[in-house]
């Protein structure tokens, strides 16, 4: 498809143009439950991130339980993040947007609200049992054996009603958003079942485990939940600000680039393996500067004239923020594969601050303004039942709790590389410096929850709404407001 | 790209790609690595290595495990050209794929809060990861790890001071009559942490060239 821009905001053929309430013919529940479920996850992760960070003012804050000692903490705001907030969001957004971009009505409701149940106990089963002792020591793959049936499952109950939906679209001509929707929903059982697999049933020999434990975590972040929170970057940037998205083919090279090389690396230099292999990993996280790169450029020629209107609806500054956050994770991840970076910054906050960079920035607020759009419309409201004030109030604890966060654990990071390199510091010394920029993440994490919190309350206040609307349609109710 | 099967197929062989290259490619290459011998240094004689770990160490790993102990503590020591882990006496050597055999599950941690362990049991003793773990700042004064005295009973003592206990200065000692005496999981991961231990030069990593003043050519030399 060619770059001409149409004069007029009326259906270009590359722009998902499509009439509204498509997706209002299929039931809103799944999508409901997907959604709260995941914010829900997200403020558990957020609040198990808050008292880790707190033991570092304070050591023995909680240390008296085992349940609350800063290794099972880490690991089970871990398991929340991703797999609670991460892989519920993911979905809820990817079938949303697949419904919307198909024009079809979402497929086997009753089956993604099963699925979303099974997940969501088997997940509090694991994070419970992580707090207990029971996690796998794999970092980003931490539920115990026991759950990861019961999780593989939940989600090819979610997921397959996803790619019925996909089969049963209107639309023959497929989006972008739409290639990367299917990407992570296929991404996420092949990486999942192999490291099931070679993790926990047949566990590989020796050093392949933290191998393919690194690999897994890789694909996770970079290709699935980068996929899951670019296809509301593809769908929402130029549908608000009424503009074609100027390169069908660089959103297509960003694509196949992504899978390819994103899928690369994740394992430290240095690693007690064979360097070949370390070697492919650097070079495959070096070639994502080429995504990284397409979709800089698409996106700078797609809002170039339109910077004043990203102001105006809260969807478009969440979804443009994360997307710079995209880039600030991305091009942090690359300077960190280097070698001459990582002699310094490996094993050290550097890479902490990518993750939250990534997950915190980049997924967290891309998925929230994808929420702030979705959420009326599943409801039949106006954008307008957002409070505005929780909104901005929102925005902003969020933006600037993950650019504090992010900003003193770099530097952090880079302290303490800089320090360890030298052996005449002694170690107790590096990490006495360490702890003032650490002390101020607290701040960052705490501007997070407050900022999830509102959010939940927001979502409170619209669902109210919604109820009291319902309820004013029986003669019986009492009328309120909203009908 | 408007076809979804193509879509698949394209997704399914960038998948294969990275697959076989990061789980398959280095099953292939060290997937039935097996005990080697290590080289002679000097006047010793190549020995087996590695050599499995004693009951009490495995159990102890599992403590290791379920506390999340990899969340800040790494188990691989960096060649010589990457960083200080070797200056500051982390290891003899860097670690290598035959370290790990006998692990389950191998933890190899992604960040350094604390220090490198994978030669703990070459600087430290019984008594000194038994305080350590009971109350960190006693064994290093600012130390910022947490307190694992969940792994301790402090109890009456009764006819007798029970062997094990543990001997405290007086700020953090129990009362007069009590005694603070490890449970078996701490006893357990102590055995662990003890057995932390890389021993022995292999073919890939011969002794660095580091606590000698000779030239570094004539080091090499004498490693060989």
């Amino acid at each position: 498809m060619s770059a001409t821009p149409s004069p007029a905001p009326a259906a270009p053929l590359v722009s998902p143009q499509t009439p509204p309430a498509e997706t209002g013919k299929s039931c809103p529940a799944p999508f409901l439950y997907l959604i709260g479920a995941s914010v829900l996850w997200l403020l558990v992760a957020s609040l198990l991130g808050l008292i880790a960070s707190l033991k570092f003012h304070a050591p023995d804050f909680l240390a008296g339980q085992p349940y609350w000692t800063y290794g099972r903490v880490h690991a089970a705001q871990s398991a929340a993040l991703l797999y609670g907030f991460g892989v519920l969001a993911a979905l809820g957004v990817g079938l949303w947007l697949l419904c919307r971009l198909g024009r079809a009505s979402l497929a086997g409701p009753c089956v993604v609200l099963l699925g979303t149940f099974f997940w969501n106990l088997a997940l509090t089963i694991g994070i419970a049992a992580i707090l207990c002792g029971d996690s796998t020591g794999y970092d980003a793959f931490e539920m115990p054996a026991y759950c990861a049936p019961m999780l593989f499952a939940a989600y090819l109950m979610i997921g397959v009603c996803g790619l019925l939906t996909f089969h049963q679209r209107q639309e023959g001509r497929l989006y972008p958003s739409q290639w990367f929707v299917l990407g992570s929903i296929f991404w996420f059982p092949w990486i999942f079942s192999t490291a099931a697999l070679l993790l926990l049933e047949r566990p590989a020999r020796g050093v392949l485990q933290p191998l393919i434990a690194w690999w897994y975590a890789r694909n996770l972040s970079t290709v699935f939940l980068g996929f899951a929170g670019l296809a509301p970057v593809f769908y929402f940037i130029p549908k608000l600000l009424g503009r074609p998205l100027h390169s069908y083919y660089l959103a297509a090279l960003a694509f196949w680039t992504l899978a390819l090389f994103g899928s690369w690396g994740g394992i430290p230099e240095g690693a007690p393996l064979p360097s070949w292999i370390v070697s492919l990993g650097v070079v495959g996280t070096v070639m994502t500067a080429v995504p990284l790169l397409a979709v800089a450029a698409n996106f700078c020629q797609t809002v170039r004239h339109d910077l004043n209107a990203l102001d105006a609806n809260p969807t478009l500054r969440f979804t443009y923020v994360g997307l710079m956050f995209w880039f600030i994770a991305g091009a942090q991840q690359i300077a960190g594969a280097l070698p001459n970076v990582s002699a310094i910054t490996g094993f050290t906050w550097f890479g902490a601050a990518q993750k939250e960079m990534f997950h915190c920035g980049f997924f967290a607020l891309s998925i929230f303004g994808a929420f702030y759009y979705i959420v009326p419309r599943l409801l039949e409201l106006e954008e307008s039942a957002w409070c505005p004030r929780l909104v901005k109030a929102h925005f902003y604890l969020t933006f600037l709790g993950v650019l504090i966060s992010c900003l003193s654990l770099l530097v952090c990071g880079v302290g303490q590389g800089i320090l360890l390199a030298d052996p005449r510091h002694t170690f107790p010394e590096v990490m006495k410096n360490t702890m003032f920029p650490l002390r101020v993440s607290t701040l960052g994490d705490l501007c997070v929850v407050v900022g999830t919190i509102l959010f939940l309350l927001n979502f409170a206040r619209l669902l109210a709404r919604a109820c009291c609307r319902y309820c004013a349609a029986f003669p019986s109710a009492k009328p309120k407001e909203g009908a | 790209m408007n076809s979804g099967p193509l879509l698949f197929l394209g997704l399914f062989v960038t998948m294969a790609c990275s697959w076989l290259s990061f789980v398959l490619g280095p099953q292939l290459q060290i997937g039935h690595l097996t005990q080697t011998n290590t080289v002679v240094v000097g006047e010793a004689s190549p020995q087996t290595y590695p050599l499995a770990q004693p009951g009490a160490a495995r159990q102890g790993a599992e403590v290791y495990r379920a506390n999340g102990c990899a969340a800040c503590h790494t188990e691989m020591v960096r060649p010589l050209e990457l960083g200080s882990d070797l200056h500051r006496g982390w290891g003899a050597r860097r670690s290598l794929a035959e370290d790990y055999l006998f692990d389950q599950p191998v933890m190899l941690g992604a960040q350094r809060i604390g220090p490198d362990l994978s030669n703990y049991g070459r600087r430290t003793d019984l008594i000194g990861v038994l305080l350590r773990l009971y109350d960190p700042p006693l064994i290093t004064p600012g130390s910022i790890m947490p307190s694992y005295r969940y792994l301790f009973d402090t109890r009456k003592i009764q006819q007798f001071p029970s062997r094990d206990a543990l001997v405290l200065p007086s700020e953090i000692a129990p009362a007069a009559g009590y005694e603070v005496v490890p449970r078996p999981q701490a006893l357990a991961l102590a055995a662990y942490l003890l057995s932390l231990r890389q021993e022995g030069y292999l073919f890939e990593a011969p002794p660095p060239p580091l606590q000698t003043n000779a030239a570094p050519v004539r080091a090499k030399t004498a490693a060989k």
